[in-house]
């Protein structure tokens, strides 16, 4: 089961979305952001960060995700629309309050879908290298009998197959945006 | 945006180089343009965009060499009929933070810091796209001068990523998308892994001074060697 950490200082708000998520998702809560991030580990898919939090605030706890290196994705919870870039930001999506439960849903499943298409891009590239080493080491002929040459070919085939069907191809500026993120460890 | 299949355009490319294979590219192909140092690679991505631009249709450069408003100058040159409106670029020069603004003459330009800034890179993509969007461009032509640059600032499995998700992308934006790398500066490994991120290659040489090029993987077999 997926797992979904809601930060959020407001108990009531937090047990609402844990209702509604927990039928589908392993739900965790931390009532501030320094708790948020004690709960943190490699086991958490994605965060809903409360914005306006006291203490560290949700874009503080945000930098602290990503320094970390986790790849989460983290949607930000906001009392009002942003005025400003939410990709330059570093979220991943956002959601107004109030929020509703299909909304909620919606957003986590689409967040879960990125990390797939980033696990199956992944495993694309390391295909594509195996393949280009032994398109390197062999000649055409040789490479037409390896048995182990030919089901990679396959592979590598259904896997461009499984990328375009995963969040139809990249065909929305927020999920490119936001796999073009995971890609590099450059500093931004 | 709807995605290609609703739309289907289709990219002409034989008045810059005549091959069959380039009479009806497929939009959301990306083409990898591969030659040798100083064989004329940036010079064929913007005829091709210059081509695109005097159609009307949208442009979009990438460039990590030459700054935006070169390009954007040296594409319009050679398109006199093409609007200023629907030609934009991103500078990966890293001339400061992210930026984007209009020009005087209304083109738009976004700025990055650096060639491997993947992420500001797209947000200057999706800006200039918009734009272009909402100067009546909804499909056109997108250049990358030069992947040979940002594989010094990142490594091969960031760029291969990289073009993969940018195809991806222009799939749904219905754009052609035009790749340069310079075939004497990376390994063979490396160019064999890069080059299975695009749909066809066209590769480029210089023969006793004759630029000669030759169309891989977009339709039918490997075409021969031609003059161009």
């Amino acid at each position: 089961m997926p797992v979904v950490l809601i930060v959020e200082d407001e108990p009531d708000v937090a047990e609402t979305y844990n209702l509604w998520l927990a039928d589908e998702y392993e739900v965790r809560m931390a009532q501030s952001g320094d708790e948020g991030l004690a709960e943190l580990d490699e086991t958490v898919d994605v965060v809903l960060l409360d914005r306006m939090m006291p203490g560290l605030s949700g874009d503080e706890a945000l930098e602290r995700i990503r320094e970390r290196g986790l790849d989460c994705r983290v949607a930000m919870v906001t009392a009002v629309e942003p005025d400003f870039d939410i990709l330059e930001m570093g979220f991943d999506a956002y959601l107004c309050k109030p929020i509703r439960s299909e909304q909620l849903h919606e957003t986590v499943e689409n967040l879960l879908k990125r990390s797939q298409y980033d696990d199956l891009l992944q495993e694309y590239y390391s295909l594509v290298e195996k393949q280009a080493t032994l398109e390197a080491t062999k000649s055409t002929a040789e490479l037409a009998d390896n048995e182990a040459y030919v089901d990679l070919r396959d592979r590598v085939d259904n896997l461009e197959t499984d990328l375009g069907d995963t969040l139809g191809g990249i065909d929305d500026d927020e999920d490119f945006i936001a796999t073009l993120r995971g890609l590099s460890d450059v500093e931004e | 945006m709807s995605r290609s299949s609703d739309t289907e355009a289709v990219y002409d490319l034989t008045d810059v180089l005549e091959f069959d294979a380039l009479e009806s590219v497929r939009s959301g192909s990306n083409i990898l343009v591969s030659g040798p140092a100083m064989s004329g690679k940036e010079d064929l991505a913007l005829s091709l965009l210059a081509d695109g631009a005097s159609d009307g249709q949208g442009t979009l450069a990438v460039t990590t060499g030459d700054s935006a408003m070169n390009v954007i100058d040296d594409v319009l040159e050679r398109a006199p009929d093409g609007g200023p409106s629907t030609v934009s670029a991103v500078d990966c020069r890293g001339d400061g933070s992210r930026r984007g603004e209009a020009t005087e003459s209304g083109s738009y330009v976004y700025h990055v810091s650096s060639p491997g800034d993947l992420t500001g890179i797209g947000i200057g993509i999706t800006e200039c796209l918009e734009y272009l969007h909402n100067n009546g461009a909804d499909s056109g032509r997108f250049a990358l001068t030069s992947l040979s640059t940002m594989l010094t600032y990142t490594d091969r499995k960031a760029v291969f990523k990289f073009c993969h998700v940018l195809s991806s992308r222009f799939d749904s934006a219905g754009y052609l998308g035009v790749f340069t790398i310079d075939s004497s500066a990376h390994d063979d490994q490396t160019l064999q892994v890069i080059k299975q991120a695009f749909d066809g290659m066209i590769e480029i040489r210089d023969n006793d001074s004759r630029r000669e090029a030759r169309v891989l993987g977009l339709a039918g077999q490997p075409s021969d060697w031609r003059e161009f």
